[in-house]
């Protein structure tokens, strides 16, 4: 029985090997966002804040102070003259300008962006503070000092090490609800389960074969990730790798049953894809795979807590990125494996061969 | 080896929207190729899916090899080949490893080289599933459906699509199966192609076997040996006034009317007065023997594929 198990495991890994498609979703499409996402974003906080500044007819002197101190403050400003500046403005490319108006200035907001607009116009009017005390001779306004740190403030890292365990999360997601939830239903769609009924081939043994390969995909998947992350940004997992490896072992039980369970409500591929792309989307943008959700509304980061993906990400940077260990993450250890158990269940409620 | 490779009594199933097999009862003797003959619809495949224990039946009974699968199924499924009406596999599973990979399944099974030779496909042997031509998938079917050396054998429709040469290469295969002491079951809705294989063969309609027997029994048992056709230039008109004027029963087909008869020599000249008299625009005369399809036709008032 296990020489059967190992047979259908090595046949569908030579099957997934020959899809050219499937590989590069799986290994390259991830490695290519962790390095996109990691060197666009490489500052730490994102690139530089960008304003407008709207030239005046003539620069005085509060003007060119002005622009000094904006420089200071890590503004990147942008001179342009009004005919441009309205044109940029008109095309909705400005988050914020400053513009010349009567005596002194005015900040104009883009309400589309506001995001990148509102903390602008505060680091504007800090330069303006600082342009003021030294036009008038007074003593100029001191700062607090400032230092940057992960959460669990083992290592100031960078985005790079915020998005990798994102992306190992995102990828298992993926795993559960395309490779086994999507491949299942086609599956039974085009009757090859059919073909593999009228066999003595204990079902369980096709379906063993299948779900050890997945595994063994998402863990090669997330050691390719590990590897390019440490070579290229030198992103370390600060936590034991026991623990990483049972937070990731219950993430891909999770999933792999969550795309199980899926698979039973879809009688087409078309009618699975439908489905799957509802969870998909809303968990892999609410999860906080690419952002944290701090600014989002408290009663959607509290639901978020109960879905699957959010606290199977809080648990592995926590290990990952922080070192921390599993002790302080039992609820949502629980969450994650009451996912697991019930998407199990009702998986194998609904799971038809024809 | 008294004992038959198939015997079903009182099969029935129905779906939500329609009765597919109202009663059904078949045996089938070992070595034997039967054939289960029917248009689309006829209950011909689902009556199959329950023999091969793909479909659970509403009602009735079957053996399969002694067996009941309630009790043997693992036994049964190691002892029959199936090939399915369409047959899936991996896209990118070569033919070999296809072969290989379900003589695991088996407690014994036949030499993947073995399978290649009977049916012909050595030299696609190393080629993905998907490249192969309908009439090279459906021998692989086939070499799937032989792979454990089984005593039974299920094929439905394995020619439909095919083209002719295809068709026959197909054939070959079911007679050397017959030639190695299979029993085998197939269905089909060519009237040849049951003609040509089947040592015996039950018709079917609407759930039903409506006719049982050799091929040569049941054309006997039609009674009406002959057949007399006359062909027109484009559709045939209504040939209601004419029958009545000759006194026997006139078929329209498309471009034709068929007259079964019992004794063409007589039958002939008086056909042919009447038809002139008459001005029946009529191209051809032509006699032949009647044939499963007249059979059929007579039974259910209907062509095979219609």
């Amino acid at each position: 029985m296990l020489m059967m198990i190992w047979r259908q495991f090595v046949m569908e890994w030579k099957l997934y090997l020959r899809d050219k498609g499937a590989m590069f979703w799986t290994f390259a499409f991830p490695v290519a966002m962790l390095l996109g996402f990691g060197i666009i974003f490489r500052g730490g906080g994102g690139p530089k804040l960008t304003v407008v500044y709207v030239q005046p007819a003539a620069q005085s002197t509060r003007d060119a102070a002005l622009l000094k101190a904006m420089d200071e403050v890590q503004l990147k400003v942008l001179s342009l003259a009004p005919g441009e500046a309205a044109g940029r403005w008109g095309r909705g490319e400005t988050a914020a300008e400053v513009l010349p108006d009567g005596d002194g200035y005015r900040i104009r907001l883009n309400s589309y962006l506001m995001a990148q607009g509102g903390p602008t116009a505060g680091l504007v009017n800090q330069a303006w503070l600082l342009a003021q005390a030294r036009l008038n001779g007074s003593p100029e306004p001191g700062r607090i000092p400032l230092s940057v740190e992960s959460p669990g403030g083992k290592k100031a890292s960078n985005y790079a090490a915020f998005l990798l365990p994102g992306l190992l999360g995102l990828n298992l997601l993926s795993i559960g609800l395309f490779s086994v939830g999507m491949v299942n239903v086609s599956y039974r769609e085009k009757g090859k389960f059919r073909r593999l009924a009228v066999t003595p081939l204990p079902k369980w043994v096709f379906l063993m074969g299948q779900v050890l390969q997945r595994l063994t995909i998402s863990l090669a998947q997330a050691v390719v990730l590990l590897v390019v992350g440490w070579l290229a940004f030198g992103i370390r997992n600060q936590g034991s790798y026991l623990d990483l490896v049972v937070v990731m072992t219950l993430g891909t039980a999770c999933f792999m049953s969550f795309g199980f369970a899926l698979s039973g409500f879809a009688e087409t591929s078309e009618t699975y894809a439908a489905i799957a792309n509802v969870f998909f989307f809303p968990l892999m943008l609410l999860s906080g795979v690419y952002f944290t959700l701090d600014s989002a509304p408290h009663w959607l980061q509290q639901s978020v807590a109960f879905l699957p993906l959010s606290p199977f990400l809080s648990t592995l940077r926590a290990v990952f990125n922080d070192g921390a260990g599993l002790a302080g993450h039992g609820l949502g250890l629980l969450v994650v494996a009451a996912w697991a158990l019930g998407t199990f269940l009702i998986a194998v409620r609904r799971f038809r061969w024809n | 080896m008294s004992e038959p490779a198939l015997r079903i009594r009182g099969l029935r199933k129905a779906f939500p929207k329609v009765v597919a097999v109202a009663g059904v009862d078949l045996e089938v003797a070992r070595g034997e190729v039967f054939g289960l003959l029917g248009p689309n619809g006829a209950g011909k495949t689902t009556t199959l899916e329950m023999i091969e224990g793909l479909t659970v039946p509403d009602a009735g009974e079957i053996e399969v090899l002694g067996r009941t699968w309630a009790r043997e199924g693992r036994e049964i499924r190691s002892r029959i080949g199936v090939q399915l009406q369409s047959t899936s596999l991996f896209n990118r599973i070569t033919v070999r490893e296809a072969l290989d990979l379900y003589g695991t399944y088996y407690p014994k099974a036949r030499t993947t080289a073995d399978l290649l030779d009977l049916v012909q496909l050595n030299d696609k042997a190393d080629a993905y599933h998907v490249t192969l031509s309908g009439g090279q998938q459906q021998r692989l079917a086939l070499a799937l459906a032989l792979v454990n050396d089984p005593e039974l054998v299920f094929l439905d429709e394995p020619t439909t699509g095919l083209d002719p040469q295809a068709r026959r290469s197909l054939w070959d295969v079911v007679r050397r199966m017959k030639a190695e002491g299979r029993t085998v079951l197939l269905t089909t809705h060519y009237m040849e192609e049951a003609e040509a294989l089947c040592d015996r063969l039950a018709i079917m309609d609407h759930g039903q076997v409506i006719a049982a027997g050799t091929p040569a029994s049941l054309i006997a048992q039609l009674a009406i040996p002959s057949v007399v056709e006359l062909t027109f230039d484009g559709e045939a008109p209504d040939p209601a006034a004419f029958a009545v004027r000759l006194g026997e029963p006139v078929e329209r087909r498309a471009d034709l009317w068929e007259i079964p008869t019992r004794d063409p020599k007589a039958t002939l000249p008086r056909l042919l007065e009447t038809a002139e008299a008459a001005g029946v625009p009529y191209q051809q005369v032509h006699v032949r023997r009647a044939t499963l399809e007249d059979v059929f036709l007579h039974q259910t008032g209907r062509s095979l594929r219609d």
